[in-house]
């Protein structure tokens, strides 16, 4: 019998959502089939690649990205200006790591002046990333949104706990870009964009963040949760999960232990950088497979691998 | 599988207001609830005119065009017992949001209503009937089988039929509940979509006592593979009990907010 080629039509679409302006602007989204499968329809955008900086010294993360990034020494503008020009990503993640009231503390001020000066050394698309306290984030994401308005911005995130000051300020109020963050919890995801929604904000203004994990430490129900979204959005054309979805994947693959253990600690494991960017690679292409629009990585070289992966796949 | 069809009721000649706005060609009685339907989660609007045996085409164009124009293009249930009206409608309906939907059809004097459909690419509800209430489902489906065989051999998709079992009035004819939910199982069980008035079920009752039988009744016939049912969507309790069964069979993916929806 001849082979006949059929194709999965799905009644539902990702969404498109654009972050940045100008020639660098990136969009994402726009898919009705599952991840990469262009055989069956409409790919949608490429899927996007950032690489990950903070409002601190590269030191912090260890010897060797300091080195990596001795140039720009501890400046932050620096940094960003120097990962644009040698390693041209998508876009990039600036991390507000200093914020923390746990940490270092500082204050909303200094970090607004860090996202300024960052924002006006490069031309690709910034995506601003908190502390993980809801409460200093919700300030820190306001007052950035308002300072950097007009550099249409992603914020990475607005969650349960401060969806209401982060949506309301960063898309209402100064027309940013919004990410909306579950971990792991696709009944949250849901509830979240419904709620973002209710308050106001676009479909074309909302990210999801549907959180991640290191390969092994429960990538599985990542993967899952990311396969039932898609598969609500498209297959049941459900609107409040049509949202495209980035994952920043650094945030999780460089606080293992296979990450973190030095060569000194598992001599049998080899070179820490290097497992580093394996735990980094593997994690960002499962995501990416799993239905990732953006991925958000650390190392240079995990960057040029998933930016060469995304070419080859479409 | 696809979400509970809820098809919108309140849009019919038995209420004094419809009749008084369609005699009277004036859209705002039949336009507010044509938007509480819609607000409150109906998929399809049933417009009745009644049988409208003399102006019935001139209404039916007016109707569905005032309703499309200013509902963007919602779908909608073509309900009279005149067929050129029906015809007249189908011509000047915008099918962008899904087919016109042609009531009814059954298996006695009305069964060219499916030729009716399927020569204009409409669906069609068909009822399983023929003169009166059917004795038992061996009648039922009897009926079933004869209007599926006619819509086949006249080039209808069986997913363009709607089979409606006869939902029955409770008070009065308690021992013939059973039967119709057998029914539901029996047309489910072919493979073949389904919807019925569920109003009936509660007529008579208490006002009070109406959205918990029509609720239960829903969830039960739900169960059994009723894919759609003609209602009052504002209906709260109703509308609440249907999106909650969506949840259940894993049609719709839960959220806190999933009844707002």
């Amino acid at each position: 019998m001849a082979y006949k080629k059929t194709a999965k039509k799905y009644s539902g679409k990702i969404s498109q959502v654009t972050v940045g302006t100008g020639e660098k602007a990136i969009t994402l989204g726009g898919k009705n089939v599952l991840p990469f499968y262009k055989f069956d329809g409409e790919a949608g955008n490429k899927p996007k690649v950032g690489i990950e900086i903070m409002d601190e010294s590269p030191s912090e993360w260890s010897g060797e990205f300091a080195e990596l990034y001795s140039e720009a020494g501890n400046d932050t503008a620096a940094w960003a200006k120097l990962v644009e020009e040698k390693y041209a990503p998508d876009f990039i993640c600036l991390r507000f790591e200093g914020a923390d009231p746990n940490g270092k503390n500082k204050s909303v001020e200094e970090c607004v002046e860090v996202a300024k000066k960052v924002a006006d050394s490069i031309t690709v698309p910034l995506v601003v990333a908190g502390s993980k306290n809801n409460d200093k984030d919700a300030e820190l994401f306001k007052n950035v949104a308002e300072a950097l308005q007009g550099k249409n911005i992603l914020l990475l995130a607005a969650k349960e706990e401060n969806y209401k000051t982060v949506g309301a300020a960063g898309a209402l109020a100064y027309g940013q870009k919004v990410a909306a963050e579950s971990s792991v919890d696709i009944n949250l995801a849901k509830q979240l964009n419904i709620l973002m929604s209710q308050l106001g904000v676009k479909k074309e203004d909302i990210v999801m963040n549907v959180g991640c994990a290191a390969v092994g430490y429960g990538y599985e129900y990542v993967s899952s949760t990311m396969d039932r979204i898609l598969l609500a959005a498209l297959g049941q054309n459900d609107e409040s999960l049509q949202m495209p979805i980035i994952t920043a994947v650094s945030f999780d693959s460089w606080s293992v232990k296979e990450s973190l253990a030095t060569e000194a600690d598992e001599p049998q494991w080899g070179n820490q950088m290097e497992r580093g960017i394996h735990m980094e690679v593997s994690t960002a292409a499962a995501c990416l497979v799993s239905g990732s629009d953006a991925v958000v990585v650390r190392h240079p070289k995990s960057l040029e691998t998933m930016k060469k992966f995304v070419n080859s796949m479409m | 599988m696809d979400k509970f069809m809820v098809i919108g009721e309140r849009i019919h000649c038995i209420s004094p207001a419809i009749r008084k706005a369609i005699a009277e060609r004036d859209t705002t009685a039949i336009f507010e609830r044509a938007r509480q339907q819609l607000d409150a989660g109906a998929h399809y609007l049933d417009v009745n005119i009644g049988p409208a045996e003399k102006d019935g085409v001139e209404i039916m164009q007016w109707v569905v065009q005032a309703i499309q124009n200013e509902f963007d293009n919602v779908p909608l249930v073509l309900d009279t017992a005149n067929k050129k009206a029906i015809e007249a409608g189908i011509k000047v309906y915008n099918r962008s949001k899904g087919k016109p939907i042609v009531n009814s059809a059954d298996a006695g004097d009305r069964i060219d209503n499916i030729n009716l459909a399927a020569a204009n690419d409409a669906m069609t509800i068909a009822l399983c009937a023929k003169e009166g209430i059917p004795s038992d489902n061996d009648e039922r489906m009897m009926y079933c089988q004869e209007m599926l065989e006619r819509g086949m051999e006249a080039g209808m998709e069986p997913e363009d039929m709607l089979f409606d079992p006869l939902f029955l009035v409770i008070k009065g004819m308690q021992d013939k509940q059973i039967q119709v939910l057998e029914a539901i199982k029996m047309i489910s069980e072919m493979g073949l979509k389904s919807t019925g008035g569920l109003s009936n079920v509660s007529n008579g009752a208490p006002k009070a006592l109406r959205p918990t039988m029509d609720s239960v009744t829903v969830a039960m016939a739900i169960q059994c593979g009723l894919t759609s049912a003609i209602v009052n969507p504002c209906d709260k309790i109703l509308m609440d009990t249907i999106k909650t069964c969506d949840v259940i069979l894993g049609k719709t993916l839960y959220a806190d907010s999933y009844l707002e929806l």
